[in-house]
């Protein structure tokens, strides 16, 4: 399998305070790829280093078979990249800027960037000052995409976004996955949105990456145990114990709940020869699976 | 990648949006001033006191080229960045193109446009050179104050371009810098110290061999 973005042993560290440390990601050719972590945890930041924004202080960036910094300017012309902040010259208009992106891109869509301003109800003549957040976001998105990029680098493209817009550029982002001729690096800290196009999932904590898997996995291996009986203080389980729940007072009938990582089918037999009895294995959404990893990260469990 | 053309012409554009303002009023001032300032010459017979006048009067408007070409310099050299710096150079360091590549298209869109006022000055001192009747002892010099002209704005140009493609900071050290010198100077002149250090300075930049030299003098279109 090859792989659109590989970093290996990435270390930034900008001041006091944050590093990201020692970071090896690998997001596979045409996946979509979604960046989790909570509000300071480094996602931004490697997503600058990915492409050539900052310069790394330690490790190695591959991005699209190109050395990056070395050869980011190769690495630039096929990817489209959405910053978490408005990067546009506001005193442009919509047209204007679009006309000047375009000049700097061979493979630019001129038609489907008419489409996506039209569907995005974009006044030509409007200025990118007088444009909302959303439509500023619309805007950025239709940039990245008529740029026909093999790389999509989006960085919180709907943060902040009323849910109309957010849904417009979903469904603009999801006809370019569909179209299947980019591989896409999202970033959010929105997990429902992540959980509805990715799939593959890394998540990241205070510069640190916690977990880097497809997408499928994360959904067969985290699971919720339902116990009933008394349940074994987990001594050497073939599954990490991110999180036990309800009634742990040892009384004979208590339900418990214990939120596992890498479940695999039988298993249950671990419990065999304990007072505890599986009752059910239930799935995990994205959002229980993001916070137990977090949480049990923090206490040093992942 | 990308031809270098179609983005020079993008880069071209913005550059005149941001600078138009500026640059069209510069670009009448332009023409207008060598037009304006020959209209005392209009005898052809006048003595050597009456031309020794006139050439004074004619260099009342020295100063006019100088500061246009300063100012036209400086107004192209920061809207080359302005916007940059408002999104924090994002937007250019996410092009396609290497920076110093990004940086010598930006200069060469800047020296394009310079060329809008010069061109006027020198189309203004031609008209001014065609109008003026000029006593026989003096020659009309259209081609050599234009050269000027150009050579003065190409140099601020190129310092406000430099300057203004820094940060913030650099810009702010690079005051402070001058702050400091100046403040020196200040405290050894209290104390009575007889060292002039500023002055050395300012003659290295005004006189020749100097970057600044251009700026000084008599900006005569007519002359012995």
């Amino acid at each position: 399998m090859s792989t659109a973005i590989e970093t290996q042993s990435l270390y930034y560290r900008p001041g006091k305070g944050f590093e990201l440390g020692d970071l090896s990601i690998s997001v596979p050719e045409g996946s979509v790829y979604g960046f989790l972590g909570p509000n300071g945890s480094g996602k931004t930041t490697t997503i600058k280093l990915l492409l050539g924004l900052l310069r790394p202080q330690r490790g190695s960036i591959t991005v699209l078979g190109r050395e990056v910094p070395r050869r980011v300017a190769e690495v630039l012309a096929e990817t489209g990249y959405v910053p978490e902040a408005p990067h546009l010259y506001r005193s442009l208009q919509v047209a204007q800027a679009i006309d000047y992106h375009c000049g700097f891109y061979e493979h630019w869509d001129a038609e489907l960037a008419e489409r996506l301003r039209e569907r995005f109800y974009l006044p030509p003549r409007q200025r990118v000052s007088s444009l909302s957040k959303g439509e500023t976001g619309k805007l950025m998105m239709l940039l990245a995409l008529a740029q026909r990029p093999r790389l999509l680098v989006l960085d919180e493209p709907t943060d902040g976004l009323d849910p109309v817009v957010r849904r417009d550029i979903l469904d603009a982002l999801n006809d370019a996955v569909k179209r299947g001729d980019a591989t896409v690096f999202m970033s959010s800290h929105l997990v429902h949105e992540i959980e509805l196009i990715c799939d593959w999932i890394a998540v990241m904590d205070r510069g640190t990456l916690v977990v880097e898997l497809p997408m499928t996995d994360f959904r067969n291996e985290i699971k919720v145990l339902h116990l009933r009986g008394v349940p074994p203080e987990p001594r050497d389980p073939p599954f990490s114990v991110l999180r036990r729940d309800g009634d742990t007072d040892g009384e004979e009938h208590g339900a418990v709940r214990w939120t596992v990582r890498g479940w695999r089918p039988g298993m249950e037999s671990y419990f065999d020869g304990t007072d505890a009895t599986v009752t059910e294995i239930a799935d995990v959404d994205l959002e229980n699976g993001f916070v137990e990893l977090l949480r049990s990260f923090r206490r040093g469990d992942v | 990648m990308q031809p270098i053309g179609p983005m020079f012409k993008r880069i071209l554009f913005t550059q005149w949006l941001w600078a138009r303002v500026g640059l069209l009023p510069a670009a009448l001032i332009g023409f207008a001033v060598p037009v304006l300032s020959v209209q005392p010459f209009n005898d052809p017979e006048l003595s050597g006191a009456w031309v020794s006048f006139l050439l004074n009067q004619l260099d009342e408007w020295s100063p006019a080229y100088p500061i246009l070409a300063a100012a036209m310099g400086l107004l192209l050299g920061l809207t080359a960045w302005s916007a940059d710096h408002r999104v924090r150079h994002v937007y250019a360091l996410s092009l396609p193109l290497p920076r110093w590549q990004f940086t010598l298209i930006r200069l060469g869109a800047g020296l394009l446009l310079l060329a809008v006022p010069v061109v006027t000055v020198w189309l203004g001192a031609l008209v001014a050179s065609a109008a003026a009747v000029v006593p026989m002892t003096l020659q009309t010099y259209p081609n050599a104050l234009a050269g000027r002209f150009l050579i003065a704005s190409v140099m601020s140009f190129a310092v406000f371009f430099a300057i203004a493609s820094g940060t913030s900071r650099t810009a702010g050290m690079l005051l402070g810098v001058v702050a400091v010198v100046v403040v020196a100077q200040l405290f050894l002149q209290l104390f009575g110290v007889g060292v002039d250090f500023i002055g050395p300075i300012v003659d290295a930049f005004t006189s020749w061999p100097g970057p600044l030299e251009v700026f000084g003098g008599r900006w005569l279109l007519i002359d012995f």
